[in-house]
């Protein structure tokens, strides 16, 4: 603190310092204390006074000021000049100072630095599937690495909401008025996520798809373009799928097996069931087996997909699903087991951004009530809308497991034929992971 | 409609979810305020400035890597929460220095405030679990980027200690030796207030040691305590006396005589003095007396929302320490045994400071020592004692409502 050259023997530094102890007495430091004149000092506690001494020669206690030589400190690192800068009250513009304002102010900056952090790690793995890196199975580590992070962050976010509940709505209250027009509507990177993630437009709830492009001009304007027409994970994710080994008509053939095991697994059951004589039970069980046809059946037709996918209630190719439910299937296969856990961490994404705007939800509805939002939309209700399936990107994933079979319908692996289940591919070593550090 | 062949007009199985029919339900209408101009979004929280200030060293240097920007961003994200708990810290000191406390409609301000440091705190120790997903493989590859940067110099972090209570002479060697040479200027003269203003734990003393009932002249809580105290013991001493078996009563005495002497050394003023000296207490031993009485009586109206802030207190300093940990725990995961960036000898300096020194309100927790059964609690009279239900709250001046602060 104060330079050595100025700091008193004792070892007090300040007037509060000295004005604490009521005694008069200086408060010791380590190794005065043995010469302090502290009439309290009795022999009974010098072992507490031995510990103090040798904390100064405890290692942990060595080292040294580096910054003291010059070079990037703390400060000029994070740019915090810019950061703690930030915090305007408008209702202190207004003339009108309100305390919680800042709280509302430094959340919502909060979110803002951590949607940039979801979307650096959210784009890095766009482009090791964009550039094709993807096919080298050596990055998949990264791969579902960065993914987790995505969840970790997102987990974080969800939890955030807790600190702005401290606010009560009689708070919000005495500073609402000098917010508007602004409003998390015209948050940009909230908008970047989605669209990067793969919610697509015509998914959007009416509000929503009118008025989110209002208010971005110039870069932004084009930053949110791009976000719409570039490849979305979503789309990624479906390619990639799409390439699952075992999936091959002239190879594995999965779906084909799985299709014949399927039919023959449901012919045993029927018989079963109709070897067994006629009672409420039986008639129970025959109408719950064909419920069980009805599913299989849907599965297997390929045109009531691509008639479900013309209504957004699916969202990937028929392939992709097959890719998907192979992997759910075979996910102990040395070669599926990262892949299932990427496609659990997009589940998982999934899940938090909707628990997101729930938690989202139930605090405006704290805050505000029924009115309109700052912004111009309804509000509450508004919000409640976006609940909803709508934007679950992956909401495929979840509906697999509708198609859940017994292990033994699992078409069976024979590990001296298909080797493809335990070899990975990683192609020529430019593709390789430690090389590029993105 | 949709053109699309499989689409059979009687098996409209969605009707709502259909973007063709687009239905315009009350929760969808609406305006865009923004095209009349005003503040927007972005103007409104200055992200200009928040979402450009990251620049990652390692790219600088011609070398860039992945994830050096999480490691700036949770850092940034650590000092903006570090800056609201200074704006909530401040905001109840100002509210005890300005006496503005002896009117006691400002205590839900005072409590709601402490409270709401707790939750962010939380959210602090919750947050290294975002950072633990950076390895130290990967940390190690942009490491060197750094020095001599280190959290060392952070300066909010040590205004929030010294605001606390912190006291100089507690600090670790490390910590004392070096911790005001990274300041200057406005910095340096901000550090210096931090240390000479009065801290949370000297305002919450001031506060302690005017508890309604400490009076000698009035309930005098502290001398009923001590009489029902020596009456307490000798009661159980020959309680224990009147009981057969020889060899299980000596020993159920010999604990009932250490109990009394832990009750004797309580109110033994001098005792408390000696503890002072050494750092072991913080507070006088007035203001332990109001703690204690607080304590007693939390269930009386009026000392209701003053024990929910000795609480909170109680959860901030275990709060800071478990943030403290948690970030030794990491620290100790990305670089071992080596030393810091700033200087340190990292880990091992690190887990110096997870210790009782750094503890502000540790006489609160201390307290329970001194507990005892309800019967010894000094009895109280409703019709004699009204100020366990009656508040002071002076003239309008003080107004709580009035002033947003």
């Amino acid at each position: 603190m104060i330079p050595k050259s100025n700091r008193n023997p004792s070892g007090l530094h300040s007037e509060a310092e000295r004005k604490k102890n009521k005694t008069g007495l200086l408060l010791p430091d380590s190794i005065s204390v043995i010469m302090s004149g502290c009439p309290y000092f009795g022999g009974k506690h010098i072992s507490s006074q031995k510990s103090n001494l040798k904390e100064e020669d405890d290692e942990s206690q060595k080292g040294v000021n580096k910054a003291s030589k010059g070079g990037v400190v703390y400060g000029d690192y994070l740019q915090l000049n810019k950061i703690m800068s930030a915090q305007i009250l408008q209702s202190e513009l207004g003339g009108n100072k309100i305390h919680d304002e800042h709280l509302f102010i430094v959340t919502h900056q909060a979110y803002e630095l951590w949607f940039k952090q979801i979307l650096w790690e959210l784009d890095s793995v766009r482009d090791i599937f964009i550039s094709g890196h993807v096919r080298d199975e050596r990055n998949m580590l990264k791969v579902v690495t960065r993914m987790n992070r995505i969840v970790m962050i997102f987990r974080l976010l969800v939890d955030q909401f807790a600190v702005l509940e401290t606010m009560t709505a009689l708070d919000f209250f005495d500073f609402r008025e000098y917010l508007s027009p602004a409003s998390g509507f015209q948050s940009l990177q909230f908008r970047l996520l989605e669209n990067k993630i793969g919610v697509p437009d015509s998914q959007r709830v009416p509000y929503n798809r009118n008025h989110y492009r209002d208010h971005f001009r110039g870069k932004e304007s084009e930053m949110l373009l791009r976000s719409e027409q570039e490849p979305t994970l979503l789309l990624l994710v479906e390619k990639w799928l799409e390439r699952t080994p075992g999936l091959e008509d002239d190879g594995f053939n999965f779906w084909g097996k799985l299709q014949k095991n399927i039919e023959e697994g449901l012919r045993l059951q029927q018989e079963k069931i109709e070897q067994k004589p006629d009672s409420e039970e039986t008639k129970e069980q025959m109408a719950e087996h064909q419920k069980q046809v009805e599913i299989f059946r849907a599965l297997f037709d390929q045109r009531r997909h691509e008639h479900l996918l013309s209504k957004g209630e699916r969202r990937l190719s028929y392939k992709a699903l097959q890719g998907a439910l192979m992997i759910y299937f075979y996910r102990e296969e040395p070669r599926f087991q990262v892949p299932f856990q990427l496609l659990t961490y997009l589940m998982d994404i999934d899940t938090l951004m909707t628990k997101w705007r729930y938690n989202h939800v139930c605090t405006v509805h704290r805050m505000i009530g029924s009115k309109a939002g700052t912004g111009g939309s309804s509000g509450y209700h508004y919000l409640r809308s976006t609940i909803s399936d709508r934007y679950k990107v992956f909401v495929d994933l979840f509906n697999l497991a509708t198609f859940l079979v017994p292990r033994e319908w699992v078409p069976k692996l024979n590990p001296t034929v298909h080797t493809f289940l335990y070899t990975a591919e990683c192609c020529d070593s430019s593709y390789c992971s430690s090389e590029d550090s993105d | 409609m949709s053109g699309c062949p499989c689409f059979e007009k009687g098996r409209q199985l969605f009707p709502s979810k259909h973007a063709q029919t687009g239905q315009m339900d009350d929760s969808q209408i609406g305006t865009n305020k923004a095209v009349k101009g005003g503040i927007i979004y972005k103007e409104y929280l200055q992200l200009d400035k928040i979402v450009t200030a990251q620049v990652l060293q390692s790219e600088r240097k011609g070398h860039k890597i992945h994830d050096e920007h999480l490691f700036i961003v949770t850092h940034q994200a650590y000092e903006l929460w570090f800056k609201q708990i200074l704006w909530e810290l401040d905001s109840v000191r100002n509210i005890f220095l300005k006496d503005r406390v002896r009117d006691e409609r400002n205590m839900l301000k005072v409590v709601s405030r402490m409270q709401r440091i707790t939750i962010i705190f939380r959210l602090l120790v919750d947050q290294f679990s975002v950072l633990e997903t950076m390895t130290a493989l990967d940390f190690y590859d942009f490491r060197e980027y750094l020095t001599p940067a280190s959290g060392f110099q952070s300066l909010q972090f040590r205004l929030l200690e010294n605001k606390l209570g912190v006291s100089d002479s507690q600090r670790v060697p490390y910590n004392r030796r070096h911790y005001g040479e990274h300041f200057h200027g406005q910095d340096m003269e901000e550090l210096l207030r931090s240390e000479q203003e009065l801290s949370l734990l000297r305002l919450v003393e001031k506060w302690l040691e005017r508890t309604p009932g400490l009076e000698k002249d009035g309930f005098d809580f502290w001398g009923k305590l001590q009489i029902n105290v020596e009456e307490g013991f000798n009661h159980e001493l020959k309680k224990l006396e009147q009981q057969p078996g020889p060899e299980k009563k000596a020993e159920m005495t010999e604990e009932l005589i250490k109990q009394r002497e832990v009750f004797t050394s309580l109110f033994d003023e001098k005792d408390h003095e000696r503890l002072l000296c050494v750092g072991e207490r913080r507070l006088s031993y007035k203001a332990l007396q109001g703690a204690l009485m607080i304590y007693y009586y939390r269930e009386e109206p009026r000392f209701q929302v003053p024990f929910q802030v000795l609480t909170s207190l109680m959860d901030i300093d275990a709060l800071m320490s478990k943030w403290r940990y948690n970030h030794v725990c990491m620290a100790h995961r990305m670089i071992g045994s080596k030393a810091g960036t700033g200087g340190s000898s990292g880990y091992h300096y690190l887990r110096s400071t997870v210790s009782d020194r750094y503890m502000v309100f540790v006489d609160f927790f201390n307290l329970v020592t001194f507990l005892v059964p309800r019967t010894w609690v000094p009895k109280l009279d409703p019709s004699i004692h009204k100020i366990l239900f009656t508040a002071e709250c002076y003239d309008s001046s003080y107004c709580s409502s009035e002033d947003s602060d």
